[in-house]
């Protein structure tokens, strides 16, 4: 029998969802499961009993937790979608509006990292699940397998005074031999775990952690890791970073 | 006095209809949003050069469009201009955006609608049904999607949230290996559109859209290069009817609209209360020539009762996927693609109100960022294509409502129909819910 799976979005925008709709492997991901629920292709009205949830955006509004408890009920497994649905994702940087992860309603089967999850990643973890399979994460940080690493060091003293590169500073990867933290710019890779395939590296940018942290809480990391280096007074009071893809949890 | 809600399906995010009901008639229908998320409030106090990176976020499917305005509105700020080949870059990442984001409305959107809509299907599809409806149909519009991500991944670094995209420009200068890759790409693109086209004049010109799908009074708004269509730099047009048209510079837009922050919808400053549309519909209004011969041919083939036709926009976005095809080829054809150069120092900022434009696929896009006096962003303004269509699809749907309860008195009906009115305009309800 096929397996039954349900696709919904919370508060998100959309990418998760769109990404995974515009792989190759969606029309045969459609012909291998029967879709019960899918409000972005589908007409069916309502949550019913399935295998697999797969749940895009993060908790912001109320009647979102009734919704997600309805999901949970009905799914034998529910997996995160995305930065959002796994830690609360973007919006953590508003002050007005909670933005939680998932699993702080809900007990969640499994994550699907990355804003959006890279579509290797992406396209074989869906397949996995559709064979009845657990998804594999790397269990790396980015530093491991980093293309501009020659040797793992990271130089504490060295004060970090900025998150981006200016424009004319920025260098392609084969032209960029030095780590973005002995350059002075901060860079999320060593907190953050491997299988984006060090996109934003590659491109002459540092890692601004969209994968999630390797293990434990995401902001108790990213808070751990600022409190080793040497960082500018301007970026300490920078909530661009502390809060780029999770805020500390909160009791509600 | 009765609430009647529904949740919107088949549409990108959450809407939902509200239908208004007393004593057997329908009072008013609205489309609206239940999400608010606030980008103009947290966006306050950033990092200018996170911005982009942040505003990426609203939406996945106009992730560049998004970025793109915002860039140009620090480029103002900063009284930049930004060269050629970088100009090209972003180009391609537009196209490569619209070619995906078009496709997909076609698949999942676009086409269950028009098989009902003329009689072509009586049941609703569901997706698997939909798949293997017309099979060679589905994989060509999956080889178009595919043209769209990987095009965004050669030169953008990422299908979705493009990571190239900075302030100043665009990093990466394209490889041979890309530059070949993407060529194919729109080699086929064009080859599939042509084909698509061709059914869809086959299909329909003959037939006559129904009329409920007829636009009321309207007002075009649309970015223009002089008439020519130009998603990326121009200035912006209102036209009404077949009549004359004012043309304005973004710097003087407030003098036509604004917009309450943290309010959603925009206001017009004109004498008569009158219904904006911007988008592809928009763009066949103002947009005078397309530089390619073919777009006029395959256009007459429509009757007139398609031209005030909101149907038509369907068959609109598959021209555009045609030409911005075509105009891909032509950029990786421009030696100005690979001069390889440095992005220019972003040092000094030069005025504390910068603006951005940019037609998105569904539409005008402007950002509009003030600085206070020590330089840090303390108002943004973010108009989207949907706000800007907003109050003529409620009048739309509360017209039809009206009429198709009062001769049918089933609710059932009203909420199927008029949420294919909705669909017709391909909402961002992600963009408009920012
Ligand atoms: S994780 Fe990123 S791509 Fe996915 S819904 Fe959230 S913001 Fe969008
Ligand atoms: S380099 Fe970092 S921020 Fe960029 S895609 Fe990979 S994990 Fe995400």
């Amino acid at each position: 029998m096929k397996p039954r799976f349900i696709l919904i979005s919370l508060t998100s925008c959309t990418g998760c969802i769109s990404t995974l709709m515009s792989l190759d492997i969606f029309p045969q991901f459609l012909e291998r499961t029967r879709i019960i629920y899918f409000p972005f292709i589908s007409d069916a009205k309502d949550i019913k009993e399935c295998e697999i949830a797969l749940v895009e955006g993060c908790v912001s509004e109320e009647t979102q937790i009734i919704l997600l408890r309805k999901v949970r009920r009905h799914a034998k497994k529910v997996f995160a979608l995305g930065t959002c649905a796994c830690f609360g994702g973007i919006l953590s940087l508003s002050n007005s509006k909670i933005a939680e992860p998932l699993s702080n309603y809900i007990e969640v089967d499994g994550i699907i990292p990355g804003c959006p999850p890279p579509s290797k990643l992406f396209g074989n973890s869906v397949i996995r699940l559709v064979e009845n399979k657990d998804i594999t994460l790397s269990e790396k940080n980015m530093c491991a397998n980093c293309p501009i690493w020659e040797k793992m060091e990271i130089n504490f003293q060295i004060n970090i005074t900025k998150i981006n590169p200016n424009p004319e500073e920025i260098s392609l990867n084969e032209e960029n031999s030095e780590c973005f933290l002995k350059k002075g710019i901060l860079c999320l890779g060593p907190i953050t775990r491997d299988g984006c395939e060090h996109k934003c590296i590659k491109m002459g940018l540092p890692c601004e952690g969209c994968m999630g942290p390797v293990s434990k809480d995401f902001t108790s990391n990213v808070i751990n890791f600022l409190s080793l280096i040497e960082l500018s007074q301007e970026l300490k009071d920078y909530t661009g970073i502390f809060y780029r893809f999770s805020k500390p949890k909160m009791k509600r | 006095m009765l609430k009647v809600v529904d949740v919107c399906k088949r549409v990108e995010g959450h809407g939902e209809v509200r239908i208004l009901l007393q004593n057997d008639e329908v009072l008013s229908v609205n489309l609206e949003f239940e999400i608010y998320r606030g980008f103009e409030n947290f966006l306050i106090g950033k990092n200018l050069f996170d911005i982009p990176k942040i505003i990426s976020r609203i939406c996945g499917l106009c992730y560049a469009s998004q970025t793109i305005a915002s860039c140009k509105t620090i480029e103002d700020i900063y009284n930049i201009e930004v060269s050629e080949h970088n100009i090209l870059l972003r180009r391609l990442l537009m196209s490569a955006e619209l070619i995906k984001s078009h496709s997909m409305n076609f698949f999942f959107q676009t086409l269950p609608d028009l098989l009902t809509i003329f009689n072509l299907s009586q049941k609703t599809f569901s997706p698997y049904e939909l798949i293997k409806y017309y099979p060679q149909l589905t994989t060509s519009l999956y080889d178009l999607i595919k043209v769209g991500n990987e095009i965004n991944e050669l030169f953008g670094g990422r299908s979705v949230h493009l990571i190239s995209l900075v302030p100043g420009g665009v990093i990466y200068s394209p490889s041979r290996k890309s530059i070949t890759l993407a060529r194919k790409y729109f080699q086929k693109a064009l080859v599939i559109l042509e084909w698509i086209i061709e059914k869809f004049i086959q299909l329909f010109a003959n037939q006559t859209p129904p009329k409920e799908f007829d636009l009321p009074k309207f007002i075009s708004l649309a970015l223009t290069n002089y008439g020519n269509y130009d998603r990326y730099s121009g200035s912006l047009r209102f036209k009404e009817n077949n009549k004359n048209f004012i043309e304005f510079e973004k710097q003087n837009y407030s003098t036509y609209f604004g917009k309450e922050i943290n309010l959603r919808g925009i206001d017009f400053y004109f004498e008569n209360e009158k219904n904006v549309i911007v988008g592809p519909f928009s763009r066949f209004n103002i947009v005078e020539n397309y530089g390619i011969d073919e777009i006029p041919t395959y256009l007459d083939y429509f009757n007139k009762s398609w031209k005030n036709n909101i149907l038509f926009t369907n068959f609109i976005r598959l021209l555009e996927m045609y030409i911005e095809s075509y105009q891909g080829l032509q950029i990786l054809d421009n030696p100005s693609l690979n001069i390889r150069e440095k992005l220019p120092s972003l040092n000094s900022i030069k005025n504390l109100d910068g603006i951005g434009v940019i037609e998105a696929p569904r539409g005008v896009l402007i950002h509009h960022y003030h600085l206070n006096k020590s330089n840090y962003v303390d108002r943004i303004n973010l108009f989207i294509a949907t706000e800007f269509n907003l109050s003529l699809i409620n009048d739309m749907i509360t017209k039809y409502a009206q009429e198709l309860f009062e001769r049918t008195g089933d609710i059932n009906l009203v909420k199927k129909k008029i949420q294919m009115i909705i669909r017709a305009f391909d909402p961002c309800i992600s963009c408009a819910t920012h």
